[in-house]
């Protein structure tokens, strides 16, 4: 435990633009996580209510 | 030593004790060595001998002689106690704050978890408001861009089937003109072989267009914004009849006073190449 709180200090932590920049690059990532973390939330739960899922019942393709 | 350094003060102590005929009082004597009253001491109760409270003799001291009294203190007396300083004792031990309990079992058991943790503690923080700050101005800045139904107004569809090869047709998009051509095979090699880079506003064919057969462009003369004529003009393509700018069949200027080609709007084929939408 004690190796790895010091192996995040030392690569992380110890250079103040190499913390600045992880965090910023982390708030990139964390961002598009919450995003399709959200997203897929929300069409999980309104599952079969969305038009994207009930289209095929309504919308037939021109082409078939 | 001490005796060097001792100085003489005459005194003129005032006679208290016997009042002479004149008026004057006389103290011939003073008896320096007179005992303490007995019971009245704090040391030495009832001691005989010469009162225990008189400094000693080697630190100066009351004399008399016959100009008077005389004090004689000795500035640099050695001590009188034991010179060394005493640091054995047994008192308490004076402590800064006596009263502060002891917080050993509450500090942390290893300092380098308890670092690693704060400083992930605040990079945490660091992440999330970082985030919540970007999301904060792109939303912000989501609300000054167009809704979805303007959008949805500001496109034009265009069924490419009604317009025969060789014709033009002229679309309202967004209050302006659109010119499209259908052209013919020999249209397309004499806009695609004529040397561009010497144009007044060099373009290449390939640039303007996204399928040779077809060219979309506004129809607003480059120069004061009249509506060029189409078919007509030296070049075979729009003449503008306001000031006789001549534009050739890929659109670009050639002749007149127009500075640039006319412009491309941003267009899309859509559903096999059966529709253009514009916009």
């Amino acid at each position: 435990m004690s190796g790895f709180a010091n192996a995040f200090y030392n690569t992380l932590v110890k250079r103040n633009s190499v913390y600045v920049t992880s965090i910023f690059a982390g708030a990139f990532a964390f961002s598009i996580g919450f995003d399709v973390g959200l997203t897929s939330l929300w069409d999980n739960w309104n599952k079969g209510k969305q038009w994207k899922d009930i289209r095929a019942k309504y919308v037939q393709d021109s082409d078939e | 030593m001490a005796t060097a350094l001792s100085f003489r003060k005459a005194l003129t102590a005032p006679p208290t004790v016997r009042t002479l005929a004149s008026g004057v009082p006389s103290a011939p004597l003073l008896n320096l060595a007179a005992r303490g009253p007995a019971g009245h001491g704090h040391h030495e109760h009832g001691a005989v001998g010469p009162r225990s409270d008189t400094p000693a003799k080697f630190t100066g001291g009351l004399s008399l002689g016959t100009s008077g009294f005389t004090s004689r203190s000795f500035l640099n007396a050695s001590p009188t106690g034991p010179a060394q300083q005493r640091l054995i004792h047994s008192s308490a031990v004076v402590k800064d704050a006596p009263q502060v309990p002891d917080f050993q079992p509450y500090e942390a058991k290893s300092k380098d978890n308890n670092r690693a943790l704060s400083y992930f503690m605040i990079g945490s923080l660091g992440v999330l408001s970082a985030s919540v700050a970007k999301s904060t101005v792109t939303e912000f800045l989501a609300t000054m861009s167009a809704s979805a139904d303007v959008l949805a107004l500001a496109k034009v569809e265009v069924e490419l089937a009604s317009i025969p090869e060789g014709k033009n047709a002229i679309i309202k998009w967004r209050g302006k003109p659109v010119f499209i051509r259908h052209r013919t095979q020999s249209e397309i090699d004499e806009a695609r072989n004529t040397d561009w880079k010497g144009l007044r506003d060099p373009e290449s064919d390939e640039n303007r267009t996204k399928k040779p057969e077809w060219l979309v462009m506004l129809g607003v003369c480059t120069h004061l914004g009249c509506v060029p004529i189409g078919e007509a003009g030296d070049y075979g393509g729009w003449f503008c009849p306001c000031h006789g700018s001549h534009y050739d069949i890929s659109g670009r200027i050639r002749k007149g006073p127009a500075p640039l080609n006319l412009e491309v709007p941003q267009y899309d084929f859509s559903e096999g190449d059966e529709k253009l939408v514009i916009g």
